[in-house]
């Protein structure tokens, strides 16, 4: 069995060569690297394509990929945008079927897989049986690759044309904290009425020895705080001991990324706020009366 | 300008039904406006408005039975033509249920050409309910259009180029493209708006046209995956409601919990 994996960027593309060697035995995998990046020590690696580029373009990534494709039984990268517009490109060419942020993978024999995928918001899965060839992008962590390799060879490529041309780049400033191995996160949303305002959950996670989450819109549309701050599908997947969503109506594509929690404690005025129905205790009250007090009750029991 | 927006009938999230064993029972799940479709027709409205032209609603119903999420499907475009799109086209036919990205695409490329190709064809980056991000893509390369996905902003140029600033994981792109082009949107890019009583009324008489795979001359290739389970994520939790309006209460309360859970040190 063949597999192309994409590794763009390489760092990430460890679970991709995860889920090509899980397809057979011996798979022999080839690698279309990006950045200029030629170590894959890796089982079942047997040839790299190195492109010195950074940044190409999906449509530039599409075509090497269709080149490299022939004889191909799967397609594998990882599930971050560029690929998976790359891998989509290249599939509608050859003609296949592809299945986006796979997170299980079951062998069947006669040339099918079995691969599930979250739909619906992250609410539910669904499982698909597929023929062969296939392309898959696939979850973080859900496929560590085995070692060790090495004896690939390695090719160097230049990036074909493409239509589209990228003019502009403006990197996105991250506050480096990271929520997804935090034990306590306190999550804000647009019950919070200012930007100023977050400071009453600054000092709530600090008190908890906890950190700052936040719904789509803090983030991705107001900007009050970087996005790895975001809880949710598209964002960060959370898994702490307490996640306390405050202000946060409770949409399914950003309680779905907190369902690990293993106790969530939700603050809302609304008492028909769908997050109640996630929370394991929910308080209907304005957060604006409730914080203050919390806060202050919380710094006293810390000093006594 | 001639915009094409590729509008999804989907699932509706918030309204998920289960059975005891958790199976999703889809066919009793509402199917309503894809929330990020609602965006691109919104930027198709403006761009319309700003450099004349159409907005054509194009639809592949992908969810059965179909005799009943047909009317559904209906209306859903009427939903579409309500915030201001000039006319609808929806594909209904067996063939396309329950949908695949593959051959989804295969048949809105069919429908593009049918109706003389557009110099613009707008979408949500994923629909709400299978999102999986690829039917844009997929659309771009089957018509020989370019294509940019994820975009946060889209500046059409009076030089046949459009200008799209993406919105990546780590940074902001902003990319080129020669018209025709095929553009996926975020829910960033605009606020949709709302269709008053009015444009809803005047929505019925647009024109909304139905197509099968057949009027449409078009033979789906490539492989069919089979679907063996639909299932919900369920995470039992306690839902225990506490309607406490004094804040010092509730605070008490809070703390308590907290205690009682192991979060708090008694």
């Amino acid at each position: 069995m063949k597999a192309l994996v994409l590794a763009h960027p390489a760092s990430q593309a460890g679970d991709a060569i995860g889920f090509a060697q899980q397809l057979g035995e011996d798979v022999e995998i080839t690698i279309v690297a990006t950045g200029g990046v030629k170590d894959f020590p890796y089982r079942g690696v047997t040839r790299i394509i190195s492109v010195g580029d950074a940044g190409p373009t999906p449509g530039q990534l599409s075509q090497l990929l269709l080149k490299h494709a022939s004889g191909v039984d799967a397609i594998v990268a990882p599930s971050l945008k560029d690929a998976t517009d790359a891998i989509a490109r290249a599939s509608a060419l050859l003609g296949i079927p592809m299945f986006t942020e796979v997170n299980k993978l079951d062998r069947s024999s006669e040339g099918q897989v079995t691969v599930s995928r979250p739909v619906v918001a992250g609410r539910a899965f669904v499982t698909y049986r597929t023929s062969l060839p296939a392309a898959f992008t696939v979850a973080k962590k859900a496929f560590p690759p085995q070692g060790p390799g090495g004896n690939a060879s390695v090719v160097e490529e230049q990036l074909p044309s493409a239509r589209e041309r990228r003019v502009g780049v403006e990197e996105k400033q991250f506050s480096g904290v990271n929520i997804e191995e935090a034990e306590v996160v306190v999550g804000v949303g647009r019950g919070f009425k200012r930007k100023e305002d977050l400071t009453l959950a600054e000092e709530l996670a600090r008190l908890l020895n906890g950190a700052v989450g936040c719904s789509r819109p803090i983030t991705a549309d107001l900007g009050w705080l970087p996005e790895d701050a975001w809880i949710g599908i598209s964002g960060k997947r959370i898994r702490p001991k307490l996640y306390m969503p405050i202000g946060i109506s409770g949409a399914p594509q950003h309680m779905s990324a907190a369902m690990d929690a293993k106790l969530i404690i939700a603050i809302n005025k609304d008492k028909g706020a769908p997050v109640f129905q996630y929370a394991d205790y929910g308080f209907v009250i304005d957060l604006y009366k409730l914080l203050p007090v919390f806060i202050e009750k919380l710094r006293e029991r810390k000093k006594a | 300008m001639n915009i094409a927006v590729l509008a999804k009938a989907s699932v509706d999230p918030n309204m998920v039904r289960a059975d005891s064993e958790g199976n999703l029972l889809v066919d009793s799940m509402p199917l309503a406006l894809s929330e990020y479709d609602k965006n691109a027709i919104e930027e198709a409205l403006r761009i319309r408005d700003a450099k004349g032209g159409k907005v054509v609603i194009l639809s592949a119903l992908t969810w059965g039975p179909l005799a009943k999420r047909q009317r559904e499907a209906e209306q859903v475009m009427r939903e579409a033509l309500a915030m201001g799109a000039d006319e609808a086209h929806l594909i209904v036919d067996e063939a396309l249920v329950p949908g695949s990205p593959l051959h989804t695409a295969q048949a809105l490329k069919a429908l593009v050409d049918k109706l003389g190709g557009f110099d613009l064809v707008l979408t949500g980056e994923g629909s709400m309910d299978t999102v999986s991000y690829q039917v844009a893509s997929r659309l771009a390369v089957l018509l020989d259009y370019s294509a940019a996905t994820f975009a946060r902003k889209i500046e059409v140029n009076d030089n046949g180029l459009v200008r799209v600033v993406r919105d990546l994981e780590t940074r902001y792109e902003t990319h080129e493209l020669p018209l025709p082009a095929v553009v996926s949107v975020t829910g960033e890019i605009n606020k949709p708006r709302l269709p008053t009583l009015l444009q809803i009324r005047r929505a019925m008489a647009k024109p909304l046209k139905k197509y099968t795979l057949q009027d449409l001359g078009v033979r789906l290739e490539g492989h069919r995956p089979g679907v063996e389970e639909l299932k919900l994520l369920r995470v039992a939790r306690k839902q225990v409601i506490i309607e406490e309006s004094d804040p010092a209460k509730a605070a008490e309360k809070l703390i308590e919990i907290l205690e009682n859970e192991g979060i708090l040190k008694l």
